[in-house]
């Protein structure tokens, strides 16, 4: 599904990511620890196509295609989505209003008609009730008065109403209370598939005991360095990420 | 022994009479050419005749037009004083008629003769007087007492190429009365429309005032507004400019009576070499009374927006709830903001506040819509829409309000 191979980023002349390589194969979730500062948002931003960042070296491939010259929206409508660490507000724009332009400049992109106004509020309603969203949080602003753990959920909403291929979820669980930790985990299971990937990046293995991932990759100073199973999470917890210094 | 010389030179005068001569060129064969008229108009022409001889066309050496160079897109004009049109259509319970068979009612007069003093603050008047010397063409709306008009009352001016126009709108009113007007203007070709506008709000009356400026980009539009808000009456209005190579649009509203409120809003959205100028004073007079100044520009190409706003409140005017702002989005290099937003306050117990931002469209919202699949044009523009949606929000009339937001939209599609 996600191939990185030997990916050097950098911001404002100063390199973040350090000959980064990760293989997210079809279906599988792999999750991402590593400390603060160590380039994880960094590496989800240079995935989702954010501008402002210089790629040195190395590729990013989404079904064997490089993605490095597409536009953000166009890396969605080939199905990537990024779950952010901090959603951003959009006054004025709502959300409902919001979600709808996505979706239809997505399947524009793809070269499908619109969506049919009923059933794309038939999808919205039953997304929102399996995430605890009420009707008024859609008609406000995106994200706007949101408290921390709604933006969250919100995330994960854009994320089940968009049906990516490839989701890059950075911190959700951050932020969030244990109930709706579990609530936002669940969102992401009903999605989980044979089709569809994840790349979680969390600091802690309480999310990873409901989303259990295949792999777990230990990010440092701007590359993985350490990889292993949904046990290296449960080592870190303990060990913290002393071992690991670039 | 030493003798200081004290040589005094007079003092310099920002006019440039000599730029009168050009749109008085037409003066001779306009007046030989009307009919008999009382004499307070005929005074009234000749002192303002007077007045724009001794100053000429505004020039950026006054202050009050230091941002807008009006001269050299007007310069041409001036040997046709073309026929201004305004058309409405009928509604019920309003008295509409042509300004030239009002004369004789005395509120019209005091409307017409008032005195603006020069260099009013912001508002310069030299094209008060322009308009006076070619007085002629405009209406009366009048709204008797306690009528509530529902539907509202359309309009729109139509001017032929290539003349100077200027006409007059004499509004009124009445007690508890409410009106909403909604003014279209689109002329197409090159042309130079003067309009002045008078509006009396007496005690508990209520005005929406629409206005929607699409005329044609060679085109100048400068508008001057002298509102009049009585006890408890309400000015709310809404300025949207999309046309002209040249725009001005100068209101003074006086909130003369306790509990007066004005509302003034506008959006400017200009592109090319498009200039557009929104200068405003508010005069708080009496106490209690409420302002606001809601406005927002968006530039792109090499576009020109201005924004000069003050509001002035007088010595009795305790209580005074005074609000501006000016926001503008830059959307390219070549485009330009200037703002002067002021307060000048001799009132003790007043909140007021002014501000005027200039700035771009935020990075991060729009990648955080591109990263969801919206296309960078269509996320702007959804930017954009909503940055501009702000000055709607008073709009009771649904129909109206999405008019002007697919007005927007259309805009944004060109
Ligand atoms: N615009 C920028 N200019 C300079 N340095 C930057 C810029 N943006 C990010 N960085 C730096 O890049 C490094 C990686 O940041 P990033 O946000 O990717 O870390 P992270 O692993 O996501 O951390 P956290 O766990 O705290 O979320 C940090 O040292 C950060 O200060
Ligand atoms: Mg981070």
């Amino acid at each position: 599904m996600l191939q990185i191979k030997n990916l050097h980023a950098s911001i404002d002349g100063k390199e973040i990511l350090k000959g980064l390589t990760l293989d997210i194969p079809d279906g599988q979730v792999h999750a991402i620890m590593g400390p603060n500062g160590s380039g994880k948002s960094t590496l989800s931003y240079v995935i989702a196509g954010r501008e402002g960042y210089e790629v040195t070296g190395g590729q990013i491939l989404l079904d064997g295609q490089d993605i490095m010259e597409m536009a953000p929206e166009e890396r969605a409508a080939a199905g990537l989505f990024l779950a952010f660490q901090y959603p951003v507000e959009i006054p004025g724009v709502a959300m409902t209003m919001f979600l709808k332009t996505a979706i239809n400049s997505i399947r524009k992109q793809r070269g499908e008609g619109e969506i049919d106004a009923l059933d794309f509020l038939k999808l919205l309603k039953k997304k929102q009730a399996e995430l605890g969203m009420s009707d008024e949080m859609m008609k406000r602003a995106v994200n706007v008065g949101f408290s921390g753990g709604e933006k969250k959920r919100n995330e994960v909403l854009q994320m089940a109403m968009l049906e990516p291929r490839m989701a890059v979820l950075d911190e959700t669980d951050s932020g969030l209370d244990i109930d709706a930790l579990k609530v936002v985990a669940d969102g992401v299971n009903r999605l989980r598939n044979e089709k569809r990937s994840f790349l979680v990046i969390t600091h802690y293995q309480r999310l990873l005991d409901y989303i259990k991932p295949d792999v777990v990759h230990v990010m440092a100073a701007g590359k993985i360095v350490k990889t292993g199973g949904p046990e290296l999470a449960a080592e870190l917890e303990k060990t913290g990420y002393a071992g690991y210094a670039a | 022994m030493t003798t200081a010389t004290v040589t005094k030179f007079p003092e310099k005068s920002p006019y440039q009479p000599d730029t009168a001569e050009g749109i008085l060129r037409a003066y001779d064969a306009f007046v030989a050419d009307i009919d008999d008229q009382p004499q307070w108009l005929v005074d009234l022409r000749k002192s303002s005749l007077k007045e724009f001889k001794r100053r000429g066309i505004p020039t950026p050496r006054i202050e009050g037009w230091k941002f807008t160079n009006l001269l050299p897109l007007v310069k041409g004009y001036g040997d046709k004083v073309g026929q201004i049109k305004v058309s409405h259509d009928k509604v019920d319970g309003v008295i509409i008629a042509p300004l030239m068979e009002m004369l004789d009612q005395d509120w019209v007069k005091a409307a017409l003769s008032e005195d603006m003093p020069p260099l009013q603050h912001n508002t310069e008047n030299t094209l008060w007087h322009l308009g006076n010397i070619y007085l002629r063409d405009g209406i009366v709306i009048d709204v008797p007492a306690n009528k509530e008009i529902k539907k509202p009352l359309e309009l729109l001016t139509s001017a032929a190429d290539g003349a100077f126009f200027t006409d007059r709108m004499v509004i009124r009113v009445q007690k508890n009365a409410r009106l909403t007007i909604v003014e279209d203007h689109w002329s197409k070709g090159t042309f130079w429309k003067n309009r002045l506008t008078h509006i009396v709000l007496e005690p508990g009356a209520k005005l929406t005032h629409i206005r929607m400026q699409d005329d044609s980009d060679k085109a100048v539009y400068t508008q001057t507004t002298n509102v009049h808000v009585g006890r408890d009456a309400v000015y709310d209005a809404v300025a949207f400019c999309t046309g002209a190579a040249l725009s001005r649009n100068q209101v003074r509203v006086t909130l003369d009576d306790t509990g007066a409120q004005c509302h003034l809003n506008g959006a400017n959205l200009l592109r090319g070499e498009q200039l557009g100028d929104t200068t405003i004073l508010v005069e708080h007079r009496a106490p209690h009374c409420q302002s606001n100044q809601n406005i927002r520009t968006v530039l792109d190409g090499r576009a020109h927006g201005v924004f000069q706003g003050k509001v002035h409140v007088h010595q009795p005017a305790q209580k005074t709830d005074g609000y501006q702002l000016s926001r503008a989005l830059i959307l390219s290099e070549g485009a330009e903001m200037d703002t002067k937003p002021e307060l000048e306050i001799y009132a003790d117990d007043v909140k007021c506040s002014h501000g005027a931002t200039t700035g771009q469209l935020d990075q991060e919202p729009l990648f955080y819509m591109q990263s969801r699949g919206i296309d960078a044009k269509s996320a702007k523009a959804l930017l954009i829409q909503a940055f501009i949606a702000e000055v709607f929000e008073n709009i009771k009339d649904e129909g109206l309000k999405t008019s002007l937001e697919r007005k927007v939209e259309a805009w944004l599609k060109q």
